[in-house]
């Protein structure tokens, strides 16, 4: 196994240690469930062996009764081992992802990035799922399978000490040497990069099919998947002759040993070393301990495509964040304070055009200012910089004269209060969502906000009212209903300044206008950010702003 | 074999195949019967008639091999399945996505893609292990034990009837807890998308509660949700794995239940050592197949279900070939007709574009305005042979295009589409997708002319950059310019302009009609476009909301 893999495996281990309780149980469970195979098998020879000298019934009840209890048990241990494996391999995955979900935390929101949130919601899903193979499918039967090699062992060792010997070398050849022979057959990192690109190439096929048709590239893709494919196929062919091949050495080591074994069992029945009813319990057992070795194969084999899950989850919490909190954070200022932007200048990615170029805007305490253009000319990019979700490039942005840079990212944000386009409201009750900003809020406060947010008729009205669950991403509810919520989340957070994206986005524009209305008039004394590719009218505003292709192309005074 | 999928699939794994499998996997079988019985022999010969280790050798010796033999049926069992596997998957992924393209752009677009990329890739391996795994395994957990307990019969016809007894108890106890394990499974499922929505939703509102600074509730609804699948699954496994414990039941008290009547009739002595201790060595390969295949169960609920999917994919009937009789005449000089073109799609009930005449003569530039959804992108489409026409036809001179060869007719025209696919590899090979063989200069031209130059001398690897799946790195402007540089490089005659411009800001559309415009000079062009500002000095605009026919004049 490569050093690679090993230190892949205990940065995993290291965040979610193995649940060593239940671990240990499955454990307990695996070996007796093996230990009633071996022991069915084992005591229904001997019962045989000795019925056949015709000693009498009583002489053989206790035989008759230990075989058919283990026969009887064998099952519900195995059952109940598979159960306790599963809950124990499970219980891993908890730590794993809440540990992911805090590296993605700071990532989050990623414009033109690599990665999109379909894609991270799949990393948290299917890749941490595949950890639970660690320690269900790795760890538990490399110690179930020592522990019954061993078992097997000593109990050879009892009855022929030489048995014990050849058992011992035997089981030690198969237990390296078959894991060994499957790990060989594993994919290789350009074989699991082919099985991505494969699916790429397919999805590809399917939504630029028009592409390939217009201009004639068709045969081409087939060609690409075609020899995909065959990679694929040889990868697997590969492994399956690996894994082949360790089964063939672990039946190789158990003829030898098997027939090894009654030899001198044999050998020590001649010499009366060996009480003859005995004779038949040393091929069995060592039948029944060669049974554990292929599970043991199949986990390494297995191992490789863990450690890729494995390696690709670590890649992603090890990115570095854009933005990190200063060592000796200043404490932030109280109550209202100025925002001023001075020449911001920010950028995704080097390559790329800068989002905000050189913007200076002043938010004076208790102001009101609307932030306009067309889409793309950089207005959400100002609420990434004002929420510090996003490093400056150049330039500098102060809260009450103190640059954000030198403030901890909690106390900047702690500042404003967001409705983002679409007002995210998450799977719940109305009231799960509300309190989302405001976790100690009162039932006062509550009817406040909703009053505000002129909600408080339309829930009243619900038979459930605040208890009413909204639906995965609010789906239950209108979009003027979400952003009146999401709207009445951010009067209940009760902050100096209040950040709009696109409030109305997706409603019909005299909705959007009484929408935008009745929010500045909920907001009283705050300082208002209003950003919006479209403003029915500028009445209301104190500045207006306008965006285009990152740059501040006009700042006039609104009418209010 | 009468297998109705795979007549619907029109494919199986080759009969050989399926027959060497079930072979491979009695012959196990039997080497266990020999293992037995060399056993037995053994420790009758022993114990009864002193036998010294000189006199057993052979024995011993067939003994090892047998064990050490069963090992090798069992590479080889792997080898084949393998080899049936990989075999049928393959072919099966190369008649699906042949089939799909075959259906052509507009049948695979829509909510269908993901499924159908899903099908191809994961559905058709799914297909390949039920055939190349899961039938042979079936097949030999239904022959191997008839063949075990055949041979007990011979030996001793007592313990035949306690095996069949407890196998007979294996259906039934399989269909009972078949049909409450799949319930529990259909639920399972169930419950692992809503994990996976619930997931998906905390990650995209993470920047809502950055905002509002509680991270903390997103951790712990992650863990709360993480640690409520966990009870549920082990909630659904208890009853998932009873079919399983059920069958290990039925094996072990079938073993032991043979052990105590052997046992009791040795006793009496109406029975030999040998054949009490080979019976029983074999009644545990009476179920070891039936298990195997049970352990398969899952895999054939997975096969039938894709493999139904891929079924579904294949019947459908595509679209006739062109007859390829027709020879293009010179586009520079024929006149481009629609002759009362009409496109409809089967999931919609009224058409994507009412009856369309038009005929635009050789370099002229001809507009296509509309509110949405009134056939303009259907209309180009249907020009460029991407959506089946319901009637009408489209004639270049006197020919109708759709007795041209597909290659051909697509060397005619330079099209942009609105949202314009990117494939997820490097930049340079998206632009060449319009002209593989196209050399640096060409590529370099068709860079400058549609304003991409500057992106790619600011990208540190320039054209070898990755885009990402579907070019997610790029804004939709810059995919849009890519789309545009294709078909420069491509260099048709008649160019067909879907939305241009339309997610740039007005600068860069004024930047982009400038550079555009040598391009364009001599060039058939149809435009469909909200603004038409791209393409200055119009001939003719059509007005494809007001009438069907409504020309009118710039």
């Amino acid at each position: 196994m490569s050093t690679r893999t090993g230190r892949t495996l205990r940065r995993l281990v290291a965040v979610s240690p193995p649940p060593w309780g239940r671990l240990t149980g499955a454990i307990v469970l695996a070996v007796a469930a093996s230990a009633a195979s071996v022991g069915l098998m084992a005591g229904s020879g001997a019962l045989v062996d000795k019925a056949a000298t015709r000693p009498g019934l009583g002489a053989i009840a206790g035989l008759l009764a230990a075989v058919e209890v283990v026969a009887f048990l064998r099952a519900p241990l195995r059952y109940a081992e598979r159960l306790v494996a599963h809950d124990a391999g499970l219980r891993a995955l908890t730590r794993w992802r809440v540990w992911l979900f805090d590296r993605l935390e700071p990532l989050l929101p990623a414009p033109l990035q690599r990665w999109r949130s379909g894609d991270l919601a799949r990393r948290l899903i299917a890749d941490v799922d595949s950890l639970q193979d660690l320690y269900l499918r790795g760890l538990g039967p490399l110690v179930a399978a020592v522990v019954a090699g061993v078992a097997a062992v000593v109990v050879e060792g009892v009855l022929v000490p030489g048995a014990a010997a050849l058992l011992g070398v035997c089981l030690l050849v198969a237990m390296l040497g078959a894991p060994a022979v499957a790990w060989s057959g594993r994919q290789s990192e350009e074989d699991r990069a082919a099985a991505g690109a494969l699916s790429a190439d397919l999805v590809d096929l399917v939504h630029g099919a028009a592409e390939l048709v217009a201009f004639g590239r068709s045969a081409d893709q087939l060609e690409r998947i075609e020899q995909r494919a065959a990679r694929l196929a040889r990868a697997a062919r590969r492994r399956s002759r690996a894994l082949g091949a360790a089964g063939a050495l672990v039946g190789l080591c158990a003829g030898v040993a098997t027939a090894g074994v009654l030899a001198l069992g044999v050998h020590a029945v001649a010499d009366r070393h060996l009480e003859p009813i005995m004779l038949a319990v040393l091929p069995l057992v060592s039948l029944g301990a060669f049974e554990v070795v292929p599970p043991l194969a199949a986990a390494v084999a297995g191992l490789s495509e863990l450690q890729a899950s494995g390696r690709r989850l670590l890649q992603l919490a090890d990115q570095e964040p854009p933005v990190r909190d200063p060592e000796h954070p200043r404490s932030a200022p109280s109550g209202a304070t100025e925002v001023t932007l001075d020449e911001v200048r920010l950028r995704y990615r080097p390559e790329h055009r800068p989002a905000l170029d050189g913007v200076s805007l002043v938010l004076a305490p208790g102001s009101r200012t609307a932030l306009v253009g067309p889409s793309g000319s950089g207005k959400t990019s100002v609420l990434h910089a004002l929420l510090r979700f996003w490093p400056l490039e150049s330039g500098c942005i102060e809260l009450g004269g103190t640059p954000v840079d030198q403030l901890a990212q909690r106390s900047v944000r702690a500042q404003f209060a967001t409705v983002v386009e679409d007002g995210h409201l998450f799977a719940g009750t109305i009231a799960d969502n509300l309190r989302l900003a405001r976790p100690d809020a009162t039932d006062a406060d509550i009817d406040t906000a909703l009053g505000a947010a002129q909600l408080d008729d339309w829930v009243a009205e619900l038979p459930l009212g605040l208890d009413t669950p909204v639906g995965e991403h609010g789906s239950r509810l209108s979009g003027g209903q979400r952003q009146r919520i999401a709207l009445a989340r951010a009067l209940l957070a009760d902050r100096p300044v209040l950040l709009l994206d696109e409030p109305g986005g997706g409603l019909d524009p005299p909705s959007a206008d009484r929408l935008l209305t009745d929010v500045l008039a909920a907001a009283a004394e705050r300082t208002v950010l209003v950003i919006s590719h479209h403003l029915g009218g500028t009445e209301m505003f104190d500045t207006v702003a306008e965006l285009s292709a990152g740059r501040l192309v006009s700042l006039r005074p609104g009418a209010r | 074999m009468a297998d109705p999928l795979a007549r619907r699939l029109g494919a199986a794994p080759p009969a050989r195949h399926l027959a060497g499998s079930v072979l491979l996997g009695v012959a196990q079988s039997a080497t266990v019967v020999v293992q037995a019985v060399l056993v037995a022999t053994v420790i009758q010969r022993v114990l009864r008639a002193g036998a010294t280790l000189n006199q057993i050798e052979p024995q011993l010796a067939g003994l090892g091999a047998a064990i050490a033999g069963r090992g090798f049926l069992g590479w080889a069992a792997e080898w084949l399945a393998q080899r049936s596997t990989t075999a049928l998957s393959t072919a099966l992924r190369r008649e699906l996505v042949r089939r799909m393209l075959a259906l052509g752009p507009s049948w695979l677009a829509g909510e269908r893609a993901g499924e159908l990329a899903l099908s191809a890739t994961t559905g058709v391996d799914a297909v390949g292990l039920y055939y190349g795994r899961y039938l042979p395994q079936l097949v030999v957990g239904a022959l191997a034990p008839l063949g075990v307990l055949a041979w007990v019969g011979t030996t001793d016809w007592i313990s035949l009837l306690i095996l069949i007894g407890m196998v007979a108890a294996v259906p039934p106890t399989m269909v009972v807890f078949g049909r409450r394990a799949a319930d529990a499974t259909a639920r399972q499922w169930r419950r692992l998308s809503s994990l996976s929505a619930r997931l998906l939703e905390l990650i995209q509102g993470l920047p809502t509660l950055r905002a509002f600074g509680r991270v903390d509730y997103g951790r712990r609804e992650v863990a709360e949700a993480t640690d409520s699948l966990r009870r549920a699954t082990v909630r659904t496994l208890r009853v998932a794995l009873l079919s399983s414990l059920s069958l290990e039941l039925l094996a072990g008290l079938g073993t032991g239940l043979v052990a105590m009547v052997l046992g009791l009739r040795l006793l009496d002595g109406r029975l030999t050592l040998s054949v009490a201790l080979a019976v029983l060595l074999v009644s545990p390969e009476v179920f070891l197949p039936l298990r195997r295949a049970a352990a398969e169960f899952h895999a054939s609920a997975e096969g039938r279900t894709a493999g139904r999917r891929v079924a579904a994919v294949l019947a459908v009937d595509a679209v006739p070939k062109p007859t390829g009789v027709g020879t293009l005449p010179d586009p520079r000089r024929a006149a481009l007709f629609l002759d009362a073109v009409t496109v409809s799609y089967p999931d919609r009930s009224t058409p994507a574009l009412a009856p369309l005449t038009l005929r635009v003569e050789p370099g002229q530039r001809v507009g296509l305005v509309g509110p949405s959804g009134s056939g303009k992108s259907s209309a180009l489409g249907a020009v460029a042979g991407l959506v089946p026409l319901t009637s009408g036809r489209v004639l270049l001179g006197e020919v109708d295009l759709a007795t041209v060869e597909a290659e051909q007719r697509h060397r005619l025209f330079s099209w942009v589409p609105q949202r314009p696919h990117l494939f997820a590899t490097t930049l340079g090979e998206n632009i060449r997708l319009g002209d593989p063989d196209a050399d640096e200069e060409a590529v370099a031209r068709a860079l400058v002319a549609a304003g991409l130059d500057e992106l790619v001398s600011r990208l540190p690897r320039g054209l070898d950059t990755e885009v990402g799946e579907r070019g997610t790195t790029l804004s939709s402007g810059e995919r849009h310019r890519v789309a545009i540089a294709r078909a420069i490089l491509h260099d048709g005659p008649i160019v067909l302009l879907d939305e241009p411009g339309g997610p740039l800001d007005p600068a860069d559309r004024r930047a982009l009609t400038q550079s555009l415009a040598g391009w364009l000079e001599g060039r058939t062009v149809i435009v469909a476009a909200h603004h038409l500002d791209l393409v200055p000095d119009l001939d003719e605009v059509v007005d494809l909301g007001a009438s069907a026919l409504a020309v009118t004049s710039p």
